[in-house]
């Protein structure tokens, strides 16, 4: 009784799905190239986001496939925003170990020219 | 069977909308407060209206029963607008304190390389006079210093510790003037056989030499020689005159490197 009632419940779930949504192909291009760019200023699966992000196109992938194409759509949306802060997050720690090598250089240049005669 | 199955759905869905409230919240509030700060809407307005789009939608969504999935979702689109400006804020900041660090570098850099020159040219001057003082110029043999015999004790080949402030001016003028390069000469005066003599004002001159080195001059730079008793300054008759025999010279090279030839 309750098998039947759910396996209902999910094919009027899966027909909904079909019928608002077509196959969101351009959005997963452009997650995966968002994806890209966030892997080549140097995001790596240590980017918590970017990990999200990566699991996310996975299953948005798979969702496309068995034409889930709602959930494939909100999961490569997610992914490409998870991919753009990943990259914006990888960006912004580069720029903090800049200045932290620049502070120490111009800190060791005023002591030395502090010492000068 | 049914109802139960009816009353479960609908606590799921209670749980959902409560889930979605929370998520609302939280988009909401980050929205606000990348509204609401001005350097991260000059640094990237773009993604700080489209938070708020998403925003919109969420909260427009919420009135719909069963929305729950969707409003989390643009919720948490919205979030992520919200944490992209701010973290563009922060690059954008940390890029400017870059560049004005940067300058600053810059600058130090020439105060210190100013700074520098001028003490290598102060010193540099003060010791050609200190060197000049000691040194004069003889003829074909270009500059020569003498250090007497007050800097050995008589017989002996060890420079006393007097002569280390000499030597270390001599050091230092050699350490400025890395192309030139030094003869260093050792005279007796006529007392003592001629080969004694020899062995003596070779190893006062090598006393010298050594000294030299260990305090940082190149062996490359150095040449040592033993003249004995030969090319006296003063006749060995009285004791003036040969304690101004027992000598060591320093023969400097040109600016280039040119010695004048050995005796």
């Amino acid at each position: 009784m309750k098998i039947p009632t759910l396996t209902l419940a999910l094919a009027v779930l899966g027909l909904a799905g079909c019928a608002n949504d077509p196959a969101p192909t351009e959005q997963l291009r452009v997650s995966e190239q968002a994806l890209e760019q966030a892997k080549a200023v140097g995001a790596t699966d240590q980017v918590g986001e970017f990990k999200l992000a990566e699991d996310k196109l996975e299953r948005a992938r798979s969702n496309l496939l068995t034409q889930q194409f709602r959930d494939a759509r909100m999961r490569a949306e997610q992914a490409e925003l998870d991919a753009r802060l990943a990259e914006a997050r990888v960006l912004t720690l580069k720029s903090e170990e800049q200045l932290n090598v620049l502070q120490t250089r111009v800190n060791r240049l005023r002591k030395q020219l502090a010492v000068q005669p | 069977m049914a109802l139960i199955a009816v009353l479960a759905a609908l606590g799921v869905q209670g749980c959902a909308s409560q889930r979605s409230e929370s998520a609302l919240e939280d988009a909401a509030a980050a929205f606000q407060a990348v509204k609401d700060d001005a350097d991260v809407l000059r640094s990237a307005p773009r993604d700080v209206i489209r938070a708020g789009e998403s925003l919109g939608r969420a909260e427009r969504l919420s009135g719909y029963f069963g929305s729950g999935a969707d409003v989390r979702h643009y919720a948490y689109l919205s979030q992520r607008y919200s944490e992209i400006a701010r973290e563009h804020s922060r690059l954008a900041a940390n890029q400017e304190r870059l560049a004005k660090l940067d300058l600053e570098r810059q600058r130090l850099q020439l105060a210190l390389r100013e700074a520098k020159l001028d003490s290598v040219q102060q010193q540099g001057k003060w010791l050609e006079t200190q060197i000049a003082a000691l040194a004069s110029e003889q003829g074909e043999r270009g500059l020569v210093m003498t250090l007497s015999d007050v800097l050995f004790d008589t017989g002996r080949a060890e420079l006393k510790n007097s002569a280390s402030r000499t030597v270390l001016k001599l050091v230092q003028f050699l350490q400025l003037n890395p192309a030139r390069v030094v003869r260093i000469e050792g005279y007796t005066d006529s007392t003592g056989t001629p080969e004694d003599n020899l062995t003596l004002s070779r190893e006062r001159a090598q006393a010298v030499g050594d000294m030299l080195v260990d305090l940082g001059v190149d062996e490359k730079r150095i040449e040592v020689e033993g003249y004995g008793d030969q090319y006296p300054v003063e006749a060995n008759a009285s004791e003036r005159g040969r304690a101004q025999n027992r000598r060591v010279e320093i023969v400097f090279s040109d600016a280039k490197g040119r010695l004048a030839p050995a005796r």
